[in-house]
């Protein structure tokens, strides 16, 4: 899918410098959008999920992953109605994760400022990106 | 048994109403936020009526462009209570408006305080009170003692307007003439510092410059002062930290490399840009290795101070506006040498499962 036909089927917008007849890959591994990264649970072994009356589906007009606050853009997930499902019912020793999701058609993160990624049918955890906060504050989460 | 009984009246329909109620509230942002010039009559009579309700003549009103420029008209404040039991009229003045505040919530039910302080007074807390109030009290060094904000305290007027006004809560009579006073000084005047025969006023900003992170306001302007007084006394803020001049007007390395406050450091390296404090500091480059899943773009690890976190420099999957891909400085601990490993900790990846990465967007 092209990143025009994806912004034209989920209703949601980028910033009009991406290109967008650019085609977004559906890609089956890890992949990172700005300050996001997917990862596919069968690489984790510290994730547990429970609780399957927990998931929700993605509904058409798609999840808002990471809401659009302190400045940043939201990210957000979206496929066909039916084709995915999502949960925070997880344990995720980093502290990192924000949902899992379960796709059977390929799915799309859509980020105003990062465009597309399309995501292969699977079961996946999606990450914030940490790094070192200043003074005593530990490690703090990123926002791009 | 309560102390203060709830005295009952017919409670309105927060949801229809919530229109009419944020439109009140967008009015006391604007009061909050502005930078038109003081009304000077109505903040000098409202401000003597308050004098009258504590049985004082109206004192010498004494007006500053800024309330840096108080140190010139008040001396540092020393003691609060005096040794003759009587209270300083500022102690008297807190005093009567906090038993105003609680007489109001004496009516109100513990859902309308929750609906109503959400969505009025937390919100126009944080975006005039903390968000601009006390940055620009940051930037005073020397206390003068009691004081008001004037059209900062937008947010509990506003509150308490809402309840009077839109749900149409019987207050008493003498309570909604003082809330008035407090709302008429909030539309027309700066900080002020009312003492026993005079009351120091100052003027509201020439500028208050904000940006906006989500629903709330914060001071920022990478160019300038983000508040500015018509004396020149300015505050500066970068992404709301209250910063010290020289971090907008000129980051240098030197600089940074002096300043003990590492928020400050943190700002001013922001706004020189990762990669030329990296470059300027000479920083030692560690190691580098190609990104995996992003083409053309490199990870570099830098050493900033030993034994400090180290400086991951990494550069965006996707461009920006003028077709360049933005470079931006990761903090990592200390113990990494390979930026892979250091890219992968950013995810709580280990650098072998980071160097899978398929693709960056």
């Amino acid at each position: 899918m092209k990143l025009a036909e994806l912004l034209n089927w989920s209703g949601l917008d980028v910033l009009d410098h991406l290109e967008r007849e650019v085609t977004v890959p559906v890609v089956d591994g890890i992949q990172a959008q700005g300050d996001l990264i997917v990862i596919p649970l069968s690489l984790l072994g510290a994730v547990d999920t429970w609780g399957r009356d927990y998931w929700l589906p993605v509904p058409a007009d798609g999840v808002e992953l990471v809401r659009g606050e302190g400045g940043n853009n939201p990210h957000t997930l979206v496929a066909d109605t039916g084709t995915c499902r999502w949960s925070t019912n997880f344990r995720d020793r980093t502290g990192l994760g924000v949902a899992v999701f379960e796709n059977t058609e390929p799915a799309y993160l859509v980020h105003p400022e990062h465009g597309g990624s399309g995501v292969a049918p699977g079961s996946w955890l999606v990450r914030r990106q940490q790094e070192r906060g200043v003074g005593l504050r530990g490690n703090v989460v990123v926002c791009d | 048994m309560r102390r203060h009984p709830r005295r009952e009246y017919r409670r309105i329909d927060f949801c229809q109403a919530w229109p009419d109620i944020l439109q009140l509230r967008a009015e006391w942002l604007g009061h909050g936020l502005s930078t038109a010039g003081a009304d000077r009559p109505a903040a000098e009579e409202a401000i003597a009526r308050l004098y009258a309700l504590l049985g004082q003549p109206p004192p010498e009103f004494v007006w500053i462009a800024s309330p840096g420029a108080v140190g010139t008209v008040l001396e540092p404040s020393t003691v609060l209570l005096r040794s003759d039991g009587q209270w300083p009229l500022e102690s008297q003045l807190a005093s009567i408006v906090s038993v105003l505040r609680q007489r109001f919530d004496a009516y109100l039910t513990h859902r309308e305080k929750a609906v109503v302080g959400g969505g009025v007074r937390k919100a126009l807390g944080e975006s005039v009170r903390t968000a601009v109030a006390q940055r620009i009290q940051a930037e005073l060094t020397t206390g003068h003692g009691l004081y008001w904000y004037g059209q900062q305290d937008a947010d509990w007027v506003a509150y308490y307007q809402v309840f009077q006004r839109i749900s149409g809560v019987p207050f008493a009579l003498a309570d909604v003439e003082q809330l008035e006073l407090w709302a008429a000084i909030a539309r027309s005047c700066g900080w002020w510092w009312p003492r026993e025969d005079r009351c120091v006023i100052a003027e509201r900003p020439l500028a208050i410059k904000t940006e906006s992170v989500g629903d709330q306001l914060r001071l920022h302007d990478d160019s300038g002062p983000a508040v500015v007084y018509p004396d020149g006394w300015s505050v500066h803020c970068w992404h709301g930290t209250h910063v010290p001049d020289w971090v907008i007007a000129n980051p240098t390395v030197e600089a940074i490399a002096a300043e003990t406050n590492i928020e400050v450091r943190r700002c001013a390296i922001e706004k020189l840009g990762w990669p030329g404090y990296i470059q300027q500091a000479g920083l030692r480059l560690l190691g580098q290795a190609p990104d995996p899943g992003n083409p053309g773009g490199n990870l570099r690890l830098y050493e900033d101070r030993p034994g400090e976190n180290r400086i991951l420099l990494a550069v965006n999957g996707s461009v920006e506006r003028d077709g360049t891909r933005r470079r931006y400085g990761l903090r990592v601990p200390p113990w990494f040498s390979d930026p892979v490993d250091a890219a992968g900790w950013s995810y709580g990846l280990t650098g072998a499962q980071y160097s899978r990465l398929l693709r960056r967007t």
